[in-house]
């Protein structure tokens, strides 16, 4: 494996990505880089007094062609994505930099080899610290209305500065990231390609990393394939069976919310609701989840119903992680969940046989789909 | 809470410089915050006055022939149950003793408020099969679960006086807490993934409460004496039940037989 995908995930702290490094000696080029950096970034503050910087991309907007199985992807009004702020938002995406002490990336807790997720029950934040929740993938986030377990943030755009800033994942102000980035002539000239001048804000760097986002499209699977592609051989008889289970109301219910469309499939109604999970001793939740944000009582353990896109390669699962295998998850299911006062009516004990919990899973592993060629770390392919 | 606080730590102080500052205040000033939770008072068994009841549990009927419980449609249940399983319905000797009776003081407490034992009573998920299958609690003692499998089950009291629940344990997963306010005889549990698996359990506001054993055996102890209606349940026979008196320092026995159909 190459060296820029090692630094992020190995997470060695002052490493960056070879690709990223002007070449030769570091410190000296370094130093010659950071004074006049730090000149125009200056001057760039009083222009900035004056006319704010446009956070407008100024290249052509891009076609994204969803794959098969997913529907086009929602854009929003001021910030069409083009060649070059895909580019740079990838770049952003896969760089360390943007943590406190260079060991995390966003690509450290949405590993592209892991479903972009990071394989962990919990995600720890630089220095270790603890989170409290599973990370989600971000793969088909793009069709998402609203972002996070609890769904705090409204868009995309909103949602990357807050991992940055966040103590417990890369726990860096902005004003520290901006002049980290500053510093890098290649990061100027990106920025000056996407958004006209070479001023870095985060506002900017935000927009970049939602528009690459938007491309970390999954999709064609063997369940797209079988059931948006005409290929009836390309689900097994088991799958075919769990496919069913899936879809009936009278079974395994699980359409009702991970949702199927006559032409796609997102496998979430973006919705959020109280499956269960996370009640501890006496009906206590120990993380509210969507009632955190609406403070209505029936929203309380409600989270947002996750993909179950490339399930199988993103245990565990559930916004805590509690359970480790599809198996646990679909026992979880056949059971019942766990009761409490706000269990969405919707989940109820199953009847499912053992060779019908066995199905459903055959299923789930046929949801395993393809990832674009060039969403991996930049330079790698 | 915070203003609980608050105002204890205010009517500390007050009290504190009204002795300090008039040394003819009385050392006990009352306190004019929240008044404290009295503590409930609490039964208390005089050992003097004890004594203890013991007795068997017989079945005159035919001896049921062994039902086996096929675990197959969970291999991993199969794996982990180590030999067959038999169904648990009825359990009895072959002189006629009947295991896993539920024998409890049904009246005659009245009145008396008996504190909860501050250990757990455990039932376990274990080989696909919870263990034991007959078990009392006291209310408000600690119900805790555990799951020793490697498959995940769903434990699903149908309580009917108490709240009905139900919780999902993965394998490896912590205990969980539970308790049951109410008195209730009995209340059925069952996995709300494996059909198979039952068990019940016995709430009572009291300690005087046993399971028989193999021999059919029971044994209740420490009971202040008095005239009371004893009972036993039986999943398949039903209850019955006797009035008895017990004396201090004697043992005072009571016999059931079930007759068979
Ligand atoms: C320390 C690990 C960590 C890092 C680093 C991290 N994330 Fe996350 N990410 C998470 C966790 C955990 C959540 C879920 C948090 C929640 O819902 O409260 C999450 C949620 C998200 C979501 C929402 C997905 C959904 O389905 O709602 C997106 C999008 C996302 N992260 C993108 C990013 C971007 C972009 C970066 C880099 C700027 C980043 N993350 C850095 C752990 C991380
Ligand atoms: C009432 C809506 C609803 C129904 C019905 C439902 N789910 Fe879910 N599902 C959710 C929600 C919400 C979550 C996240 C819950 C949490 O983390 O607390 C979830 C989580 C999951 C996960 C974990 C995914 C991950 O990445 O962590 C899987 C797998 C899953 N569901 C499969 C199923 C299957 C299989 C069925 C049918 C047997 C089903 N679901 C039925 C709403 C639902």
């Amino acid at each position: 494996m190459g060296t820029p995908l090692e630094s992020w995930q190995t997470g060695l702290a002052g490493t960056f990505p070879a690709a990223l490094l002007p070449p030769g000696n570091t410190s000296a080029p370094l130093r010659r880089i950071l004074l006049p950096a730090f000149i125009l970034g200056f001057l760039g503050l009083l222009g900035g007094c004056k006319s704010p910087v446009s956070e407008r991309p100024i290249g052509t907007a891009v076609e994204i062609k969803p794959p098969l199985g997913l529907p086009p992807v929602p854009i929003p009004p001021d910030n069409p994505p083009t060649k070059e702020t895909i580019a740079l938002g990838r770049r952003l995406f896969y760089d360390v930099r943007l943590s406190k002490d260079n060991s995390l990336a966003c690509a450290s807790c949405h590993n592209p080899t892991l479903g972009f997720t990071d394989g962990q029950q919990i995600s720890r934040g630089v220095g270790g610290m603890g989170g409290v929740r599973n990370a989600p993938t971000v793969a088909n986030t793009a069709y998402l209305p609203l972002q996070f377990w609890d769904g705090r943030a409204v868009s995309l755009e909103e949602q990357a500065a807050s991992p940055i800033a966040d103590p417990v994942e890369m726990n860096q102000t902005h004003e520290v990231s901006v002049s980290k980035l500053g510093s890098d002539p290649k990061y100027q000239s990106m920025f000056r390609d996407a958004f006209g001048s070479k001023q870095i804000t985060i506002g900017r760097v935000e927009k970049a990393l939602a528009s690459f986002e938007r491309t970390i499209l999954s999709g064609d699977s063997a369940f797209d394939r079988y059931a948006f592609g005409g290929d009836k051989s390309a689900l097994t008889q088991a799958q075919i069976r769990g496919l069913a289970l899936f879809k009936d109301p009278q079974k395994g219910n699980c359409a009702t919310c991970h949702t199927i469309d006559r032409t796609y499939a997102l496998f979430t109604d973006g919705k959020f609701h109280n499956i269960g999970e996370g009640v501890g001793d006496e009906d206590t939740f120990k993380d509210v989840g969507r009632y955190h944000e609406t403070r209505r009582e029936t929203d309380q353990g409600a989270f947002k119903t996750p993909t179950l896109r490339n399930v199988a390669n993103t245990a565990p699962y559930m916004h805590d992680g509690a359970l480790k295998t599809l198996k646990q998850v679909v026992d979880f299911y056949a059971g019942g969940g766990n009761s409490n006062p706000y269990l969405d009516k919707e989940i109820r004990v199953i009847q499912l046989s053992g060779q019908e919990r066995s199905d459903l899973m055959e299923f789930l592993k046929s949801l395993t789909g393809e990832l674009p060629p060039n969403v991996g770390p930049p330079g790698k392919e | 809470m915070k203003i609980f606080h608050w105002l204890n730590h205010c009517c500390l102080f007050s009290a504190v410089v009204m002795t300090l500052g008039c040394s003819n205040a009385p050392k006990n000033v009352p306190s004019t915050g929240p008044a404290p939770q009295p503590a409930p008072s609490f039964y208390k068994v005089d050992p003097a006055t004890a004594g203890s009841l013991t007795g068997t549990i017989k079945f005159s009927g035919k001896k049921p022939s062994p039902k086996l419980i096929d675990m197959r449609e969970d291999p991993a249940c199969v794996e982990a149950h180590h030999g067959k399983a038999y169904d648990q319905s009825l359990v009895v000797s072959s002189n006629g003793s009947v295991a896993n009776a539920f024998v409890y003081i049904k009246a005659g407490l009245e009145g008396k408020n008996f504190e909860a034992p501050k250990s757990p009573v455990t039932i376990d998920q274990s080989g696909c099969w919870f263990r034991p299958g007959v078990l009392g609690i006291q209310t408000n003692q600690t119900l805790q679960v555990t799951n020793s499998d490697p498959v995940t089950h769903n434990i699903h009291p149908m309580a009917e006086v108490n709240r009905e629940w139900n919780h999902s344990q993965g394998p490896g997963d912590a205990p969980l807490s539970r308790h049951f306010i109410k008195p209730e005889i009995m209340i059925r549990v069952k996995c709300n993934i494996h059909s198979w698996m039952h068990a019940f359990i016995g709430v009572l506001p009291h300690p005087y409460f046993d399971v028989s054993r193999d021999d059919g055996s029971f044994e209740i102890k420490n009971l202040p004496a008095g005239t009371y209606s004893i009972a036993v349940w039986q999943e398949n026979l039903g209850t019955q039940e006797q009035q008895i008196t017990v004396t201090p320092h004697t043992n005072t026995s009571a016999n059931f037989t079930f007759k068979g159909k």
